[in-house]
C-alpha cells in the first residue's frame, strides 16, 4: 500500500505528542476565566478540529490515500449536515416568539437580575 | 480493478461514512438545540460534568489510538509479538476509558441527572425534593416490612411503634409476617418522624406556603385559600428545611446520601443529549474492545496477512477517538 511508504514511527510519535499538547491546550483554555466565553469556544473548537485533522490525516492515513477518499466522504458530509440544518430554523433560531416553561423561567431569572449558575452567560459559566 | 485499496478497507471506510452521519446527527442536533436554549446549564457544580475526568479520558483515547498505529506498524514489519502487545495495551486503555466513564455516570445517577427526572424550575425542584424525601421513607419501609403491601407499610410502622409500648428494643414479634431489616423502636420512631416531615413538606409545597406556616394554618388555608394570607414557600426555604433534617441526630443516619433537588433549566434536554452522545460513544468503545479481543484470541496465528485487519480495526478505533475529540470540548468545556 502506497500510504505506508510515507510514514515512520517517528511521524506517528510526533502526531501523538501534538495531540497530547492540543488536549492540554483545550483544558488550559477552559481554566482561563476570559470575560468573553466565545473566545474559549473558538479556541477549543479550533483545537478539536486540529486534533481531528491530525488523527484523520496521519493515524487514518488519509493524507496518503488517493482520490477515492473525496468520492467516498463528500456525500456523507453533505448528508451529515442535513439534519442539523433542518433543525436550525425551528429549534436553533426560533422564528416565532418562544413560550415554554423554560423560556418563561429564563425571562424571570433575567428580570430578577439572577447571575446564578443556571445562566449560560459568559460571566458565570464557571 | 478500480480502487487501489483492499475490499475490506473500502468496506470499513463505507461503514465509517455511515458512522460520520450517525454521530453528526447527534452532535449537530445537540449544538442546535443548545444554541436555541438560552439558559443552558454550564455550571459543573450543577451538571456534575468534570473537565478533568473528560480530559483524562481524552488522553487515554489518544494514547490508545497511538498504540493501535504502533501495533499496525509492528504487523507490517512482521513483529507479531510486539503487535499483540500493543493491541493488548489498547484493550486495557479502552477498559480504563469505560471505567472513568462509569464513574461519571454513577455521579450523574446519584444526583438524578437523568432525562425526564430533572426539575427545571424552582417550583419543580421543591416538588422533587419532597418526593425524594418520601422515597427515602419508602425505601426504608420496604426494607423493614418486605412482606407488607407498600400501601400498608406506614400503618404497619405505626402499629409496631404503638404495640412496642415500653422503650425496650424489639425486632420482630414471632407471629409477624417475614421479617426484613431489623429495626428498633427508636429507629422506627425516627422513620416515622421523617415520614411526617416528608408529608409536611409535601403539603407545604403543594399549597405553596412557607414551612413556618403551622399545620392548623395550612388546614385553614386549604378550606378557604386566600392569596397572600401566609408567606409563600421558596426553594431556599425547602433547602434549609432539608438541612435541618440532616442535622437532626436521629434522622441524619437516614439522610446520609440525600441531596435536595436542584433546578436545572434545560436539564432534561441536556441529560438526553449527554447520555445519547456519550452512551453511543461508549457502545462503540465496547465494540472496538471486542474487535481487539478477537485479534488477541488469534494468538500466535496472527500473521502478515492480518495486517489489513489490524489496519481496519485501527481505522474504526481512530474514528471512536475522533468522535471523542469533538465530544470532549462540546460537552465538557463549552
Amino acid at each position: 500500500m502506497a500510504d505506508m511508504a510515507h510514514l515512520h514511527g517517528n511521524t506517528y510519535f510526533r502526531v501523538f505528542l501534538a495531540l497530547c499538547g492540543l488536549t492540554v491546550l483545550s483544558v488550559v483554555a477552559d481554566l482561563l476565566s476570559l470575560a468573553d466565553r466565545r473566545i474559549i469556544v473558538a479556541i477549543v473548537l479550533a483545537v478539536a478540529t486540529a486534533k481531528a485533522l491530525c488523527v484523520m490525516l496521519y493515524f487514518m492515513h488519509l493524507k496518503f490515500e488517493s482520490g477515492w477518499k473525496y468520492i467516498l466522504l463528500a456525500p456523507t458530509i453533505v448528508l451529515a449536515l442535513a439534519l442539523p440544518l433542518s433543525l436550525l430554523p425551528d429549534v436553533g433560531m426560533h422564528y416565532y416568539p418562544q413560550d415554554t416553561r423554560q423560556s418563561r423561567e429564563y425571562a424571570r431569572m433575567q428580570a430578577d437580575g439572577h447571575t446564578d449558575h443556571h445562566s449560560s452567560e459568559p460571566t458565570n459559566a464557571h | 480493478m478500480g480502487l487501489p485499496i483492499p475490499n475490506s478497507k473500502l468496506g470499513m471506510w463505507l461503514f465509517l461514512g455511515t458512522e460520520i452521519m450517525f454521530f453528526s446527527a447527534f452532535i449537530g442536533s445537540y449544538i442546535i438545540s443548545r444554541n436555541g436554549s438560552p439558559g443552558w446549564p454550564t455550571d459543573p457544580h450543577i451538571t456534575h460534568i468534570n473537565v478533568w475526568l473528560g480530559g483524562l479520558n481524552t488522553f487515554v483515547l489518544i494514547v490508545s489510538s497511538y498504540f493501535v498505529v504502533v501495533a499496525h506498524e509492528k504487523m507490517l514489519v512482521s513483529n507479531f509479538k510486539e503487535a499483540r502487545k500493543f493491541i493488548a495495551f489498547t484493550l486495557l486503555l479502552g477498559l480504563v476509558f469505560l471505567g472513568i466513564k462509569s464513574v461519571e455516570y454513577a455521579g450523574k445517577f446519584e444526583h438524578e441527572i437523568i432525562p425526564g427526572k430533572i426539575p427545571e424550575t424552582p417550583t419543580e425542584a421543591m416538588f422533587a425534593t419532597a418526593s425524594r424525601l418520601q422515597r427515602v421513607v419508602d425505601r426504608e419501609l420496604a426494607a423493614i416490612f418486605p412482606g407488607t403491601p407498600a400501601a400498608d407499610r406506614r400503618t404497619e410502622m405505626g402499629n409496631r411503634i404503638a404495640s412496642a409500648g415500653s422503650e425496650t428494643a424489639t425486632t420482630d414479634p414471632k407471629d409477624a409476617p417475614p421479617a426484613g431489616k431489623a429495626a428498633t423502636v427508636t429507629q422506627l420512631k425516627a422513620l416515622s418522624r421523617l415520614n411526617e416531615a416528608a408529608s409536611s413538606l409535601e403539603n407545604h409545597v403543594r399549597f405553596g406556603l412557607a414551612m413556618s406556616v403551622t399545620p392548623e394554618q395550612l388546614i385553614e388555608y386549604r378550606s378557604s385559600p386566600t392569596p397572600g394570607q401566609f408567606p409563600a414557600i421558596t426553594l431556599a426555604d425547602v433547602n434549609s428545611f432539608v438541612e435541618s433534617l440532616k442535622k437532626d441526630v436521629e434522622l441524619s443516619p437516614l439522610l446520609g446520601n440525600f441531596h435536595p433537588a436542584v433546578p436545572i433549566l434545560y436539564g432534561n434536554l441536556f441529560a438526553s443529549n449527554y447520555f445519547l452522545m456519550t452512551g453511543f460513544h461508549a457502545l462503540h468503545v465496547i465494540i472496538g474492545l471486542i474487535m481487539f479481543l478477537v485479534l488477541l484470541a488469534m494468538g500466535s496465528k496472527l500473521a502478515f496477512r492480518h495486517a489489513v485487519v489490524v489496519e481496519n480495526v485501527g481505522l474504526y478505533w481512530h474514528f471512536v477517538d475522533l468522535v471523542w475529540i469533538f465530544l470532549f470540548p462540546l460537552i465538557y468545556i463549552i
